[in-house]
C-alpha cells in the first residue's frame, strides 16, 4: 500500500514528466536549429529555357546544397525588357530574398538597382558591364568568346572565303550582339568578306543557302545564336546538297541538340561555357549576398571551342553533359 | 453565471468562429504552385507536352492574373527519385503535384505522401491502376487511350491499303511482311499499342505476316540498332515497320536511310516534333498524334482547379470523375492519294 506522502511524490513526478513533456514538445528545451530557406527567383531574357538547361542542373544543385527556393521565370515575349523589369517587381514584392536577373536591357535593369527600386541582392547573367560596376554578376565575355571561334574559324577556312552571318535582328539578345561583333572584327581582319543574312518570314535561313548555292562559290555560315544554330543546321540534314556549298557551320551554345548536330557533323564547330558552373555560382552568390559573407566579386566564365572530335574527351564531357 | 448566460456565451463563439472560417475561405488565392515530375527528360514526346504545357502556364497567368510558379523536375527514370522530388515538392509548399510516373504499378508513395499532405496529383501519360487511383478522390489522370491509339495507327493502314494495295504491299506478293518495334516490357500502353494495331491491321483485311519484333525502351537509338540487325538478317524482305512510338521509329528510319533503303513503310504514335518534320520529308509513313494543346491545357486547368479548392473544369470532361483522355488524330505522308 503506498502511503498519502507516496502518493503525493507519484503525482508530483508526473506532473513534472508533464510538464516536461509539454516543454519539449514545445521546442522550450530542445530546440531544433531553424534553417530559413532563401526564395530566390531567376528571371531570363527569353521566353523558353531550351538554352539554360544544364544552367538549371546547376542552379538546382546549388539551391540543394544552400538551402534556397528556385524559381525559374521566363518571359511570356522573348527580349520583352518591359515585362521583365514587371517581373523583377513582382517577384520583390512576392517576397524573393534575391533575383538573379539575364537583362534584356541591361541599362534599364541597372537604373532600378541604382534607383533604389529593386532592394533585394541581385545577380546579373551574361552582363557585359565592366567587373568594377556590378558587384555580383556571372559574367561571359561574349566579345571574346566571338573573337575565339572566329580565330579557329580562320585556321580551318581556305583563305578569303566568305562568311555569311546568319541573324535574327528583331529579336536580337545583347550576348548575341556581343558575339558577333568579337567574331566579325577578327574575322574582316582575316581578310574574310562577312555578310549579314536575317530570317526571312516564310522561308527563314533557305533563302540565304538558296542563294549561296546559286553563287556556285559557297562560304562558311556563322549563326549569331544557339537558336539559329540549331535550325540551320536542321537545314543542312534536310537538304544534303546545301552541305556541298557550306564550307562550315559555327556557332555557340551547348543544348542537346546543338551537340548531336555536331557530333553528326552537321556544325563544325561551337565556342561554349560552362553552364553548369554559371548557374551554380548564380545561387551560389545569391545565397552570399544573403548571408553577407565576406566581400562579392563577379564570376567570370571562359569561353572553349570544341569540335566532333572534343565531345568525348573528360575535361569537355563533364561541362558538356553535366550530371546532377 | 445562469444556463442561460452560458448557451448565449456559446452561441456567440460559434458564430464568431464560423464568421472567421468564412473569411478565411473567401480568401483568393494569387498565386498557385505546381510541383511537376517527368519521368525521364529525353522523352521527346513528354518534352513536347512540356514546352506546351509552360506555354498554358503562362497563358493561364495573363488570363486569371493568379500567378503560376511550376517546378519541374526529371526523374532520370528511377521511382525513387520521383518519390523524393514529390517530398521536396510537398516541403516546398506545393499546391498540386502533375506526375508522370516512373512506374505505373507503383505510384503508391507518391499516392501515400501526396494524401497526408492533402496535396492533389494530376497523373499524366503513365496511367497509374486502378486500384490505387481510387484511393483517394483528390487523384486524376489524362492521357491517351492506348487502345484508340493503337486502333487508328492500324486504320491509317488499312485506309492506305484499300485505297492502294501496292503502297504497302510493297513486292506485290499479296502478304504485307512487318516488324513491330515495342516500349517496355510488361508495360500496359506498349502492350495494347502492339496487340490493337495488329488486330486492326488484321480486322481491316490487310494480309499481314509479322517477321520478327523487339522491345527498344521507346529510344531511338535502341531502335536503330535492332533495325539494323533485322535489315542484315532479313533484307528487302520487310515492308512495313509498327513502331509503338516516334523517337524509336525515327531510329528505324536511321537504319534504314543507313543500308540506303527508303522504300520500307514506317509508322509510328505520338506526333513529336521530329515524327512530324519527318512526315513533311517524306521519311515517315504517318504517326498519331494527341492532341498536345488540349493535353496541356487539362494538365494546367485541372491543376489549377486543384490548387485553388474548385469544381475540374467542365471544359475537359472526367471519365468516372478520374480520367480525362485526350482527342488523337492520324497524320499521314501525302502519297498521292
Amino acid at each position: 500500500m503506498i502511503g498519502k506522502r507516496g502518493k503525493l511524490l507519484v503525482l508530483l513526478y508526473a506532473a513534472l514528466l508533464a510538464v516536461l513533456f509539454l516543454m519539449c514538445s514545445t521546442e522550450l528545451i530542445i530546440r531544433e536549429p531553424e534553417k530559413e530557406i532563401y526564395q530566390i527567383a531567376v528571371i531570363i531574357e527569353d521566353a523558353k529555357d531550351d538554352n539554360y538547361s544544364s544552367f538549371r542542373k546547376g542552379m538546382d544543385q546549388a539551391a540543394m546544397e544552400y538551402n534556397a527556393d528556385v524559381r525559374f521565370i521566363t518571359l511570356y515575349e522573348k527580349m520583352d525588357a518591359a515585362q521583365q523589369m514587371e517581373l523583377l517587381g513582382r517577384e520583390q514584392q512576392d517576397g524573393a530574398d534575391a533575383l538573379i536577373v539575364a537583362p534584356v536591357d541591361e541599362d534599364r535593369v541597372k537604373e532600378a538597382l541604382d534607383g533604389k527600386q529593386v532592394t533585394v541582392p541581385v545577380v546579373l547573367l551574361g552582363t557585359e558591364q565592366a567587373e568594377e560596376e556590378v558587384k555580383r554578376a556571372v559574367i561571359t565575355d561574349y566579345r571574346k568568346m566571338g573573337a575565339r571561334l572566329a580565330e579557329q574559324m580562320q585556321k580551318r577556312l581556305p583563305e578569303g572565303c566568305p562568311v555569311l552571318i546568319f541573324s535574327d535582328q528583331e529579336n536580337r539578345s545583347a550576348m548575341s550582339r556581343y558575339f558577333l561583333e568579337g567574331a566579325e572584327a577578327v574575322l574582316l581582319d582575316g581578310g574574310h568578306k562577312c555578310s549579314i543574312a536575317v530570317r526571312e518570314k516564310e522561308l527563314g535561313y533557305r533563302g540565304a543557302l538558296e542563294e549561296l548555292r546559286a553563287s556556285g562559290q559557297g562560304g562558311a555560315v556563322l549563326a549569331e545564336s544557339p537558336e539559329i544554330l540549331a535550325e540551320t543546321a536542321g537545314l543542312l540534314a534536310d537538304d544534303p546538297p546545301y552541305a556541298g556549298y557550306v564550307q562550315g557551320l559555327y556557332g555557340r551554345g551547348s543544348t542537346l541538340p546543338i551537340l548531336n548536330d555536331l557530333d553528326r557533323g552537321l556544325i563544325s564547330g561551337v565556342c561554349v561555357t560552362d553552364e553548369f558552373s554559371a548557374g551554380y555560382y548564380s545561387v551560389f552568390m545569391a545565397v552570399q549576398a544573403l548571408e553577407d559573407s565576406g566581400r562579392q566579386t563577379p564570376v567570370v566564365m571562359d569561353s572553349y571551342y570544341i569540335e566532333k572530335q572534343d565531345l568525348r574527351k573528360p575535361e569537355y564531357e563533364k561541362m558538356l553533359f553535366p550530371i546532377e | 453565471m445562469t444556463g442561460r448566460k452560458i448557451r448565449v456565451l456559446l452561441l456567440s463563439a460559434c458564430v464568431l468562429l464560423t464568421a472567421c472560417r468564412g473569411a478565411q475561405k473567401e480568401e483568393q488565392k494569387t498565386s498557385i504552385r505546381i510541383g511537376i515530375s517527368l519521368y525521364r527528360g529525353d522523352d521527346t514526346f513528354i518534352n513536347n507536352i512540356r514546352g506546351v504545357l509552360e506555354e498554358k502556364a503562362k497563358e493561364y497567368e495573363r488570363e486569371s492574373g493568379i500567378k503560376v510558379i511550376l517546378d519541374i523536375q526529371e526523374a532520370k527514370g528511377s521511382q525513387n527519385t520521383q518519390n523524393n522530388q514529390v517530398e521536396r515538392f510537398i516541403s516546398l509548399g506545393c499546391d498540386v503535384l502533375c506526375i508522370n510516373p516512373v512506374d505505373r504499378m507503383d505510384a503508391s508513395v507518391v499516392i501515400d505522401r501526396a494524401m497526408t499532405a492533402g496535396v492533389p496529383v494530376v497523373f499524366f501519360n503513365r496511367q497509374p491502376v486502378e486500384e490505387d487511383m481510387n484511393r483517394w478522390e483528390q487523384l486524376y489522370y489524362i492521357g491517351v487511350d492506348a487502345r484508340e491509339t493503337a486502333v487508328l495507327q492500324g486504320q491509317m493502314l488499312v485506309e492506305l491499303y484499300q485505297e492502294q494495295p501496292e503502297a504497302v504491299d510493297l513486292n506485290g506478293d499479296g502478304v504485307v511482311n512487318y516488324v513491330m518495334l515495342e516500349g517496355e516490357t510488361s508495360h500496359q500502353d506498349s502492350l495494347i499499342r502492339t496487340e490493337w494495331s495488329v488486330q486492326t491491321l488484321k480486322d481491316g483485311g490487310v494480309p499481314i505476316e509479322r517477321i520478327t519484333g523487339g522491345i527498344a525502351n521507346w529510344e531511338r537509338s535502341q531502335a536503330s540498332a535492332l533495325m539494323e540487325q533485322w535489315l542484315s538478317a532479313y533484307g528487302d524482305a520487310i515492308e512495313l515497320v509498327l513502331s509503338n512510338n516516334d523517337d524509336m521509329a525515327l531510329g528505324a528510319i536511321d537504319a534504314l536511310e543507313r543500308a540506303g533503303n527508303t522504300k520500307v513503310n514506317v509508322v509510328g504514335i505520338d506526333g513529336t516534333t521530329p515524327g512530324l518534320e519527318a512526315i513533311e520529308s517524306g521519311r515517315l509513313l504517318g504517326t498519331v498524334s494527341a492532341n498536345k494543346e488540349l493535353y496541356a491545357s487539362a494538365i494546367m486547368e485541372l491543376a489549377a482547379s486543384c490548387a485553388l479548392g474548385e469544381e475540374p473544369p467542365e471544359a475537359y470532361p472526367l471519365t468516372d470523375g478520374i480520367y480525362y483522355w485526350t482527342p488523337q488524330e492520324i497524320l499521314i505522308r501525302d502519297i498521292g492519294r
